[in-house]
């Protein structure tokens, strides 16, 4: 008897879910223009995306350090901490500068004087891909565009990286 | 790459610059109360740093599925049920294949491979979103990429 009170129980339960869950989607067709404009994470992140690298300005150097991070990725199926990577230093000006270790030519991760023949540039290990100091492509190397350069900006002496974006569109 | 639809049909523009393959030997089983959360957990490290040394060597190499097999299995039958795959890889211009796994019983039958074997001694974390853990992913991805470099 109990069993069939509960399989009663069950069936208005599925009954309300679904309800529920139809409910729930016309609302979500209906809304959706709205959430595109609203959601932050559908919205394209020109700032308010930085992160803190945990590298003081000071402690920039010329020579390229790598520094690591991490980021929450939304994608359509998952949530997940990705750890992003950049090479940090300071130009001729003094400016800071940010690039994206991923060798443009297929994305392996690019070394700072990872070849010994070719000191003061980035070596990419997968096909001898090479960049200069500012991220330049070599000539005769596979990869055909400069290495990608992160967005910053610096708040109470630390540095924050925000998107990499191929060189020129930044 | 990955062994998916937009790596794939980036691999096909750019077949002659992949010549390496990451195929992480997985085993599986559900007997055993008290080992399964073991392999289990075993499996869930693997996975990530396959895909951590995929995306340090990710222009060269392809990490495909994984190979499971039943952890009880005769390995040198499982060895020939691998070589389908290897067969099948090698109509691509594969020239390096790397198995990374935790189980050491592949160990002794290392050199009836279809590639080299890449075993790593397990490390127990309480929490793979650990410092810990990450620490040894990034540690672990750098030596077997510098060992799988030397091969090219
Ligand atoms: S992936 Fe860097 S040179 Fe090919």
């Amino acid at each position: 008897m109990s069993d069939k009170k509960k399989q009663v129980t069950r069936r208005q339960f599925l009954n309300y879910t679904l309800t529920g869950v139809g409910g729930f989607m016309a609302a979500g067709l209906l809304m959706s223009p709205l959430r595109m404009a609203i959601d932050p994470v559908l919205q394209p992140s020109g700032d308010g995306d930085y992160a803190n690298v945990g590298l003081a300005v000071d402690d920039i150097t010329k020579d390229p350090q790598p520094v690591e991070w991490e980021i929450e990725q939304v994608d359509a199926w998952y949530k997940s901490d990705v750890t992003q990577k950049a090479f940090v230093f300071k130009d001729d000006k003094d400016e800071i500068v940010a690039l994206s270790p991923k060798c443009t030519h297929l994305g392996c991760m690019v070394s700072w004087e990872g070849s010994e023949s070719h000191p003061d540039q980035f070596y990419c290990p997968c096909h001898d891909g090479r960049f200069t100091k500012d991220g330049t492509n070599i000539e005769g190397t596979p990869p055909t565009e400069p290495l990608h350069e992160y967005e910053h900006k610096v708040e109470d002496g630390m540095l924050f990286l925000g998107k990499a974006y191929p060189r020129g569109e930044a | 790459m990955q062994w998916q639809q937009d790596d794939i049909k980036k691999y096909v523009q750019a077949k002659e610059y992949i010549d390496t393959i990451i195929m992480p030997l997985q085993p599986f089983h559900l007997t055993k109360d008290e080992k399964i959360a073991q392999t289990s957990y075993e499996n869930e490290i693997l996975t990530i740093f396959s895909n951590e040394l995929e995306k340090e060597l990710s222009g060269r190499t392809m990490r495909i599925p994984s190979y499971t097999y039943v952890r009880s299995a005769d390995k040198e039958k499982e060895i020939e049920r691998m070589k389908t795959w290897v067969t099948d890889i090698q109509e691509q211009p594969f020239e390096h294949l790397f198995f990374p796994t935790f189980d050491m019983t592949w160990k002794k039958h290392e050199i009836n491979l279809p590639g080299n074997l890449i075993w790593l001694p397990v490390t127990q974390v309480e929490e793979i979103q650990s410092k810990e853990f990450k620490k040894w992913i990034h540690e672990n991805v750098l030596q077997v990429s510098e060992l799988i470099r030397s091969y090219w």
